[in-house]
């Protein structure tokens, strides 16, 4: 984009009405990727997530100045796009909260789980700030039961100046394919580390409370 | 339990040859355990009988960061270049490789003990003094290691969780651990006092102490970012990490990571459908 069209979007707002019609066609087309619709959660665990994990860190390569830019709301777009279909955060949520899950009613779940999204987004977008174009991820051999309902496959992000972080993911088959529940990052338990801290909340401000602070953390 | 893994961890470490800042630390460690005896009724899978000194410790720590050390360590990633930041971290790094070494060979590691080995001859020679990490730069990584680490592996429990002074998260053990390998480091015989001009030693120590904290300022973010709770956040994440360090060389796999399948955490009460 030219500077000199940039500074007259910053300094003349009537001009923002044709970024519109671009940002739409954009985001069709980036929507229609074939790369999102390669992806079978019915294949094998360990293909399901190299084929996840590997779209996904593409699409962070390719969206590097969005991302960089801290602009929540097109994180999210992205998130919502490329990750959200693959994973169960209801049942990432359910286990955070362990026992009190079944103290909540169905609308304060259905708001604990969007709330614990939020979160959970903050902390993998600024994660993907550190992606670069020679980030990979590297799938290690599938040592469990393919056949078991819940599974580990574990990987090995590759950076370019950092020794390589390793990433588990924990899985569970449902009726339309695995989904991701649970994620460990150089050995800390994602779903571990959240249910002192959930359970330190209910027990002193409710679940509401708990919903609250966690919508607090947006800035 | 706390008795227990309280006579083993001074074993390693004779009191009696300490400087009197580690036979202190060794004092308020021993205290704190014997408070720890006291008290009960901590969650099973974070003992942590010492809450309320630990967050006092905490907040303290983090007061003492936010008036003095952040701002310095700021001040210091904004004044030096990059690449000077860097050989610095790397020269750093590759006098602590020869700890980790020392401590995959005392775990019967000899893979981690000679890959390590083979960085820090390759960083001293042809990385100029350890400036630059060519060893990483051709695949060879770190393979970080500690004597809080070897204790585990040899068998000894964490102890409760420990916020030390200016230092941060621990364990009984990996406390021990530290006040060990700070009276070895700081001992006549070590390479420090090789420095024999006090005020560049100092800053030597300083440095040091700056360039570590300039490795955390990220993380230090993220939490910021996403904890509820900072304390517990950062207290769960460290006894899970540590946990994790230990249990993949128990399982002997390597040097890759591999936490075995039977210590994946059990979230027991998912039944959200059953009576109470």
């Amino acid at each position: 984009m030219p500077i000199s069209f940039m500074f007259q979007h910053h300094c003349r707002r009537n001009w923002s009405w044709a970024l519109l019609p671009m940002g739409l066609l954009w985001f069709l087309l980036w929507f229609h990727m074939p790369a999102s619709a390669a992806i079978d959660p019915k294949a094998a665990p360990a293909d399901f997530v190299q084929a996840v994990g590997s779209n996904a860190l593409e699409i962070v390569k390719q969206e590097q100045d969005t991302i960089r830019s801290g602009d929540l709301d097109a994180i999210n777009a992205i998130v919502d796009v490329h990750v959200l279909p693959y994973v169960n955060l209801e049942k990432t949520t359910r286990l955070a909260a362990g026992r009190h899950w079944r103290e909540a009613t169905p609308a304060q779940r259905e708001k604990l789980v969007d709330a614990f999204t939020g979160t959970l987004v903050r902390t993998y977008s600024s994660a993907f700030r550190r992606v670069d174009s020679r980030s990979r991820l590297e799938i290690l051999p599938f040592r469990g039961d393919a056949d078991a309902g819940d599974v580990v496959v574990r990987s090995l992000l590759h950076q370019s100046d950092a020794p390589p972080v390793a990433i588990d993911y924990r899985l569970e088959k449902t009726a339309g394919g695995w989904k991701i529940y649970d994620l460990n990052v150089e050995g800390i338990w994602l779903i571990q580390n959240y249910r002192n801290q959930f359970a330190q909340q209910i027990s002193q401000n409710g679940i509401d409370g708990l919903i609250d602070a966690l919508n607090q953390r947006k800035h | 339990m706390p008795e227990h893994s309280d006579r083993h961890a001074r074993n390693p470490v004779p009191a009696w040859r300490l400087p009197a800042a580690v036979r202190l630390g060794l004092a308020c460690i021993a205290a704190a355990t014997a408070t720890g005896c006291a008290s009960t009724g901590s969650a099973p899978h974070t003992p942590d009988p010492l809450e309320d000194t630990n967050r006092a410790i905490y907040r303290f720590n983090d007061a003492v960061d936010k008036a003095l050390i952040k701002p310095v360590t700021l001040a210091y990633t904004q004044l030096t270049p990059a690449p000077a930041r860097n050989c610095i971290a790397n020269m750093f790094n590759n006098l602590g490789d020869v700890f980790s070494a020392g401590n995959s060979f005392l775990q019967a590691r000899p893979h981690d003990f000679f890959n390590t080995m083979g960085r820090v001859l390759f960083n001293t020679t042809m990385g100029l003094g350890g400036c630059f990490d060519v060893a990483s730069r051709n695949g060879a990584y770190r393979i970080r290691n500690d004597f809080g680490i070897t204790l585990g592996v040899w068998g000894l429990d964490t102890g409760p969780y420990l916020v030390l002074p200016i230092l941060g998260p621990s364990t009984l053990r990996d406390g021990a651990a530290l006040a060990g390998a700070f009276a070895g480091g700081f001992s006549p015989t070590s390479p420090l006092f090789a420095i024999r001009n006090i005020r560049v030693r100092n800053s030597v120590v300083g440095l040091y102490a700056i360039d570590a904290r300039a490795g955390l300022l990220e993380a230090d973010e993220l939490v910021e970012d996403v904890a509820l709770d900072p304390y517990s956040f950062v207290r769960d994440a460290w006894l899970q990490r540590r946990h994790a360090d230990v249990e993949r060389r128990r399982n002997n796999s390597g040097s890759l990571p591999d936490y075995g399948d039977d210590d994946l955490p059990d979230y027991g009460d998912d039944t959200p459908d059953s009576e109470d």
